[in-house]
């Protein structure tokens, strides 16, 4: 059945709509970013600068060494989604499969683990990193990352396995191959979808995170962006929009990168379980 | 062969980012150890908040100065920020991991003084430091009579206006040592037209002007410190919100969407004309002088006069010394040093906030020029005293969950100030 012309335009008109509310907040931000002062404190406001300023993005750079920011950001969230999948993947498929009392309590370990806020862990977090001389290092901020996101995607994957036909790997094994080369040439390429997601939240979770890093990391040097970017919320709620903007656009591409390149993964690896399901 | 490269890379990745994760230790220690360098010199941790660049390069200026002349004890900025340095300091101190010289502001620090954090400097400050920092704003940092911390900078709010719009009105701008909230109200009736509200008054979180501008009327609040503390709210407390509630429902010269924003959400009303009058923190006259249109004629207005005269709580910036420091008295003896008026007048200057000192006040007045609001700003300073809300070690949680709260449903015209009261009243301890 052929969609009418005018369903098709409303269809057009609803998603020209929802990308436009997605899209507002970058565009403004973008926009803030090379906005003078005056101009970001007055009532005409535009998304087109009146006067392009690109002091903004200098201040930026210069200040607050949002580069080493960058750097050390790009580095733990790197480290946590390699971990994250790397452990992810395994576990996962153990959860899915294997029956027993394992798999019970770590789905009850899972769900409990979400139910724990933040700010009641941290300082015994904190005291336990401090023993094992891991405050105040990128590597044990990584570690509690990786510790924080496994829960959520051990439960994401675990419905990426579970969708995988049992009888793919009896095949695989029917026809001589045993568990590990089942499970590297049948299940982890039908699992890329899944891994893609896992290691797009994990690097995205470890990029924004604050709270745990601003607890953790003591040394300037160490900061991540997300500390450095709240460096320009002063004192009295004084709110250095313009240099922030700039800050928040700049923390954006490495982002907005590595999502495209795993996001094109991420359709690749659908295609191909598709037709190899 | 080609996953497998894929695999190997990916292995090889994880490893070198984890080495390299592996190899960045920071260099703070907690000013709990040591602190000791190699060569006997002390270092002494020094965790600033000053977020202007101007500020920065002040702390930066006294600390290497002091460190060219004290070779023995160096002192090594953390610089960190305001947003979440709470939280931060209470993982410090609970891990053992502070630094010795902490920066934060009175009302935030006195809670830590309470839990015996804090070193008292009481004997440690030198008097001359003493002595420039009026006895009301010693009395903001003190606790179980121990000082507790320097005080250096804070702010006033401050009546703004568009001197242009007042003439138009045919109002003349207020001069003397203060001005009282009638005159405030008379001004805010007259200039307020269809097109322009008197008064825009940023009040989207309203606890912290209420509680400081309510000494005025002494509205003190509690009686008592620490734990033991006692809550009143009667006519006194409740003056400060009535009147703020008369002008936006009674008269209609206060703004009441401005109710809802934030102070600097107001500015952009005030430079756009269309509201005669803002009542900021001193500090956005340094904005104003930056970013307000240049045929804007604005002026600062004499400070906020009540019954009891121009006062209001005094909650300045402060530097404290971590009790558990190995180095409390070289500590104590930076801050000394730090409390020069050069330094805390520089500050000043960078955050447009007031200094604590009548020194760094003589500096800054003399280098301003009293400019750009500068004279009426400084003259405030003389009102800014210690308040009882200072001392009180629940305050903190009670301003989020139940003072912010019940003054935005006020201010909202949603309760009455005697529900006010007993809100405020029923939700302390």
């Amino acid at each position: 059945m052929r969609t009418s012309p005018r369903v098709r335009a409303g269809q057009y008109v609803l998603l020209a709509g929802f990308l436009l509310f997605l899209g507002f907040p970058v565009l403004w931000i973008v926009s803030a970013s090379f906005k003078s002062s005056a101009e970001l404190n007055s009532l005409s406001a535009s998304l087109i600068p009146n006067e392009w300023v690109f002091t903004n993005f200098t201040e930026a750079l210069e200040r607050q060494n949002l580069l080493r920011s960058a750097a050390n950001s790009f580095l733990v969230a790197v480290c946590t989604m390699v971990l994250g999948v790397v452990l992810t993947l395994p576990m996962s498929y153990a959860l899915a499969r294997l029956r027993g009392k394992l798999r019970a309590a770590g789905t009850v370990w899972i769900l409990a683990t979400q139910v724990f806020p933040q700010i009641l862990i941290i300082i015994p977090l904190f005291l336990v990193l401090r023993t094992v001389m891991l405050n105040d290092t990128l590597f044990g901020l990584i570690l509690v990352y990786v510790t924080f996101t496994l829960p959520f995607t051990l439960w994401m994957m675990q419905g990426y396995v579970a969708a995988i036909p049992r009888e793919l790997e009896d095949a695989g094994a029917m026809d001589g191959a045993n568990r590990f080369r089942v499970l590297l040439h049948i299940v982890f390429p039908l699992l890329r979808p899944g891994l893609m997601a896992t290691a797009m939240f994990t690097f995205v979770s470890a990029w924004n995170e604050f709270f745990l890093a601003l607890v953790l990391l003591q040394s300037p040097e160490l900061y991540t962006l997300p500390i450095t970017l709240r460096s320009f919320l002063g004192a009295e709620g004084q709110t250095q929009l313009g240099p922030l903007a700039a800050g928040a656009v700049l923390a954006t591409i490495p982002s907005v990168i590595v999502f495209g390149f795993l996001q094109k993964k991420l359709t690749g690896g659908m295609l191909a379980g598709a037709v190899k399901g | 062969m080609k996953k497998n490269h894929g695999i190997v890379a990916l292995a090889l990745l994880s490893a070198g980012t984890l080495a390299l994760a592996g190899c960045q230790q920071g260099s703070a220690s907690g000013g709990g150890e040591d602190g000791d360098g190699g060569d006997g010199a002390v270092t002494l941790q020094f965790q600033s908040l000053s977020d202007q660049p101007g500020a920065q390069a002040a702390v930066s200026a006294a600390v290497d100065s002091w460190n060219a002349d004290n070779p023995d004890v160096q002192v090594e900025i953390l610089q960190a920020g305001w947003d979440g340095a709470y939280d931060k300091l209470i993982t410090q101190f609970t891990g053992g991991t502070a630094p010795d010289i902490i920066h934060f502001d009175a009302a935030s620090i006195v809670p830590f003084a309470s839990d015996g954090y804090l070193a008292d400097l009481s004997d440690g400050l030198s008097d001359e430091v003493l002595a420039d920092v009026p006895e009301g704003i010693w009395d903001s940092v003190t606790v179980n009579d121990q000082i507790i911390a320097y005080p250096s900078t804070m702010q006033s709010y401050m009546v703004f206006a568009n001197a242009d719009l007042l003439a138009a009105a045919g109002v003349e701008v207020p001069t003397g040592d203060s001005m009282t909230w009638d005159q405030l109200r008379e001004i805010a009736q007259a200039t307020t037209t269809a097109d322009v509200y008197g008064l825009g008054w940023g009040l989207g979180s309203p606890a912290a002007t209420v509680m400081t501008l309510a000494q005025g009327f002494g509205g003190d609040f509690f009686s008592g410190s620490g734990d033991d503390v006692q809550i009143e709210v009667g006519p006194n407390e409740l003056e400060v919100p009535e009147r703020i509630h008369q002008m936006a429902y009674e008269d209609a010269s206060l703004d009441p969407v401005s109710l809802t924003q934030s102070g600097s959400d107001v500015l952009a009303s005030f430079y756009g004309g269309t509201v005669a009058m803002t009542v900021q923190g001193s500090f956005q006259a340094a904005n104003m002088a930056g970013d307000a249109p240049e045929d804007l004629n604005w002026v600062t207005l004499p400070p906020l006069a009540g019954s009891e005269g121009a006062l209001q709580a005094a909650n300045p910036q402060t530097y404290s010394v971590n009790i558990d420091s190995a180095h409390v008295e070289e500590a104590t003896a930076f801050l000394n040093y730090f409390a020069s008026g050069e330094t805390i007048g520089a500050i000043a200057q960078a955050d447009a906030l007031i200094p604590a000192s009548t020194s760094a006040r003589e500096i800054v007045a003399t280098e301003t020029g009293g400019e750009n609001g500068w004279d009426q700003i400084l003259a405030s300073a003389d009102g800014l005293v210690g308040a009882p809300f200072l001392h009180a070690d629940a305050y903190a949680a009670w301003k989020d969950t139940v003072l912010n709260p019940a003054l935005q449903q006020y201010l909202g015209d949603q309760i009455t100030a005697d529900q006010l009261a007993q809100q405020l009243t029923e939700g302390w301890g």
